[in-house]
Order: structure tokens, then sequence, then C-alpha cells
């Protein structure tokens, strides 16, 4: 592990019975980056990113955020945002209960809920059910909680999915900025032509590693397409893609 | 802590999980309540029985809304799980100890909420229909006081245990059922064939706190035991499960 890495996979497998979704993973994220964890539906992303927070346990290896584990470090639900693909809002709250729910769980003023809510383009929307928002729209909330703390680090999970032309182009701007101040991005996606127009860095896992470093290198300062690359590294899929 | 809780709190005034279980539990206690009463009318006139006997049954029908607050207990972590609000849930809290903690502190406070509500329309159901359905005014016994805080304990304790079948099953419509099979089905009918053995389950003891008087039941302080022991049993198990297994 790099000295200064903000996130750490070390040989990380997981196994599901005979199943194995991941498979000796191992990659840094250095601070201040935008990273990218790519892969087709099924690569392991979202095990990935649940082994790091915590929520699920390596069958071997080890992920850690900060130096430590999830579980053991100091002051770890202040310091990492986090917007997973199916964490769902609070049941029969509005936009503005949900979040400010999660404010008191963290111990935060209400004022801080009005200006997430700001930020991710929600305020005016706020006082609806959540159960009437659009995907694009339960994306940006979630992505509000992410942002409660102003946090060191952001893990998030296909954020891009559901969000509009616009909605994309704003989360792009969001985490640019957010790396812009010296704070670290890792976000798993499977869509690859938003992927390089975000991200310093990437990984791309089909349960391994393929590849781990900077974009530049990869499409070789944009002489390749990532989307190219990808398929090169990632092998043959099954939906018809240019290696199939 | 105090966060987490406030947080928890705030999510359990949320939805309809909080409403729901108890408009069901009002009714079927009233349904329940009422046919006590109206069947009270019929055997005070027989002389079978005597209006005391009548406000007891009247009063101790409200017991009912002990299995709804032990549905209140399960949904409110099951349908975190059912929704993935379960992963922020752990994430914010900080640990799964510190959530697991949280969530049973604030769902006993509304296990007791529910509790004095029982009580509240019980005392108002034994004066209201006592006087519409049986005929009579009601009358007041040290049995119908030890009968009304027997309720409340039941009630106020049915909500941890819903929980804690939450935290085991994870799943809204198994630990419903869970429930309602042990409630309604498996101890009624493991009572029946065999009284001496299914006095020691929970809900068969928990008949003895609201003094359901039946003659095989256990003392009311063995089972206060029994009730504590269960619940210590349900809690190290649903709380073991929770820290060892994948949030998912």
């Amino acid at each position: 592990m790099s000295e200064n890495a903000v996130v750490s996979f070390r040989g990380v497998t997981k196994r599901f019975g005979s199943s194995t979704a991941v498979d000796d993973l191992s990659f840094d994220v250095r601070p201040g980056r935008v990273v990218g964890l790519l892969g087709r539906n099924g690569a392991g992303k979202t095990t990935s990113l649940r082994i790091l927070l915590g929520l699920a346990a390596p069958t071997a290896g080890a992920a850690t955020v900060f130096g430590h584990r999830y579980a053991e470090l100091p002051g770890a639900r202040h310091r990492i945002g986090v917007g997973m693909d199916g964490m769902a809002p609070v049941p029969g709250t509005s936009g503005r209960r949900g979040v400010a729910i999660w404010a008191k769980t963290l111990g935060l003023p209400a004022a801080r809920v009005d200006e997430v809510l700001e930020r991710v383009g929600l305020a005016e929307s706020a006082d609806r059910p959540v159960k009437g928002y659009s995907t694009g729209m339960r994306q940006r909330l979630s992505l509000a909680v992410a942002l409660l703390t102003d946090p060191e680090l952001l893990v998030l999970d296909e954020p891009a999915n559901g969000l509009d032309p616009d909605g994309i182009r704003w989360l792009r701007h969001l985490l640019r900025s957010f790396a812009d101040e010296g704070r670290t991005v890792l976000v798993s996606s499977h869509l690859l032509a938003e992927v390089e127009q975000t991200v310093d860095d990437v990984v791309i896992m089909q349960q391994t590693l393929r590849y781990a470093g900077p974009l530049s290198e990869l499409t070789s300062d944009g002489t390749d397409r990532l989307e190219d690359r990808f398929f090169a590294l990632a092998g043959a899929g099954k939906g018809g893609g240019p290696d199939a | 802590m105090r966060d987490v809780m406030a947080g928890e709190w705030a999510k359990a005034w949320s939805g309809k999980a909080w409403w729901l279980p108890a408009a069901f539990g009002i009714l079927m206690s009233f349904m329940a309540s009422l046919g006590y009463a109206t069947q009270g009318r019929e055997s005070i006139a027989q002389s079978r029985t005597d209006a005391g006997a009548v406000t007891d049954d009247v009063v101790q029908a409200w017991m009912m809304m002990l299995l709804f607050a032990s549905l209140y207990g399960a949904v409110s972590v099951a349908r975190e799980y059912a929704t993935g609000t379960i992963a922020r849930s752990v994430l914010l809290s900080g640990s799964r100890t510190r959530l697991f903690s949280a969530k049973l502190i604030v769902t006993t406070a509304m296990g007791a909420l529910y509790g004095v509500l029982a009580v509240g329309l019980a005392v108002a159901s034994g004066w209201g229909l006592m006087a519409a359905g049986a005929g009579h005014r009601p009358v007041w016994t040290r049995e119908t006081w030890l009968i009304l805080l027997g309720v409340f304990v039941c009630t106020t304790l049915s909500a941890p245990w819903g929980l804690f079948i939450g935290w085991i099953v994870r799943n809204q419509i198994a630990a419903v059922g869970t429930l309602m099979g042990f409630t309604l089905l498996l101890d009624p009918g493991l009572q029946a064939l065999f009284p001496q053995g299914a006095k020691y389950l929970m809900t068969i003891a928990m008949s003895s706190v609201y003094r359901d008087g039946k003659p095989e039941l256990l003392s009311e302080p063995l089972a206060l035991l029994v009730i504590a022991g269960w619940l210590a049993a349900a809690a190290f198990l649903a709380r073991k499960l929770l820290t060892s297994r994948d949030v998912v």
C-alpha cells in the first residue's frame, strides 16, 4: 500500500458459495483524484465498494480507507460520504425530511439540510414525497446525504444512473470541484463515455483487476478511446460488444 | 449515541409503519372488547357472571395490541432491509452495535406508547362499552388494574421482541409471518396440546402477565423471568447476526 493512499484494496476476494464475485483485487486510490471503478454489470464493483465500507466481509484480503478498515476508522461517518446503488430514502418521507433524519443521525444542524439540497438542485422539490421522485431526483437526494458532512472522500456507486444530460453534466462538475478542493472521489460506473470525461484515474475490473492507473496512460493521452481499451482489457462480453 | 437515537426517533415517526399496526390493533381490540361486553350482557342477565368479571374481560381484550406492537418492532427494521436504507443506517450510525442499541431504545419507547394507547383505550372501553354493550356500570377492582398493568408491560416488551425477530429474519413478510404464526398459531396450538411445556413460550408467558387466568399458567414473577429470558436470547442472536452477516 502506498503511504498516502486514501483507499487501498489488497488481495480482496469475495465468494458467495461457489461463485466468486471479486478475486484477488488490489489497487490504491490517491488523494485529490477522481477515480472511476469500471466494469460490466456483475463485475464485482458494488461488492468491492461494500467491502470497502464494511457492509460486507471479504473472504480474503483487506480494504482500507485512510489506512484503517472502515469499522475502525475514527470519525468514518463524517469523513466519508456514500451513495450506493439500491440505498433508498427513508420510506414515507419528503426529500427534506429524509435528509433531515440523516442530519440528525450525524449530529448536524438543520441548516445543513437546506445547504445540501440547494447544492444538488432539489431545493424547490424538497417538500415533495420521495415516492414521487424520478430516478434522477433520487440520485441527487442520495448525493445530498453523501455531501452532508462535507466529507474528505466520496464513494459513489453508479451515481449517473437515471440522470438526464443536465444532471450528468452537473454531476461531472460536482465531482471535479470536489477533487479540486483536494478531496477524493471513488465512483463506480459502467457508463464509459461519461467516465472518460470525469475521472483522473481508472480501475477496470472483471472479478479480477484488469487495469489500475491514470486514464491518460490507458488511452495514450487521448489517442485511444477508453471504450476500446476497456473491451481489450475486460475481455469479450455477452451483449454484442466489439470483442463478442 | 444521542444523535443516532434522535435520527432513529425521527425515522420511527416516518411513513405508515407506526400508525398502521396501531390502527389495526385498535380495530381488532375494540371488536373483541365489544364482543365481550355484548356477551357479558347475556351472561349477567342469566347470573352466570357479574359486572366485575365482564369489566375485566372487556379491558383484557386490549392485550391484542401486543401483537401489533411486535409487528411495529419487526417492520421498523425489516422495512429498512426491504428498501436498502439499512446500509445507510449502518454507515451513518458509526457502528452496527450503536445502531442496534439506538433502535432498541427507540422501539421500546414506541412499545411503551403503544402500551399507553392500549391501556387508555382499555379504560375508555371499560366505561363506554360496559354501559353501551353490557348495560352495566363497570366495576374496577384490583384485578382490573393488574390486568391493565399487564397489558401495558406486555405491549411494551412486544415491540423489542418484534424488533429482534426483524433483525434476525431481515424480511418484512417473513418477520410479520413469523410473529403472527407464533402468536396466533404455534403458541396457542402447543398450549392446547402440551400445556405444561407451552407455558414457557413467549406469548403464553405473557398471558400470565396480563392475567389470562388459565390454571396451568406460570406465576407472574416466573412468567416475567421467562419473558426476560426469551428477550435476552433473541437480543443475543439478533446482535450476533447483525454484527457478523453482510448488510444486504
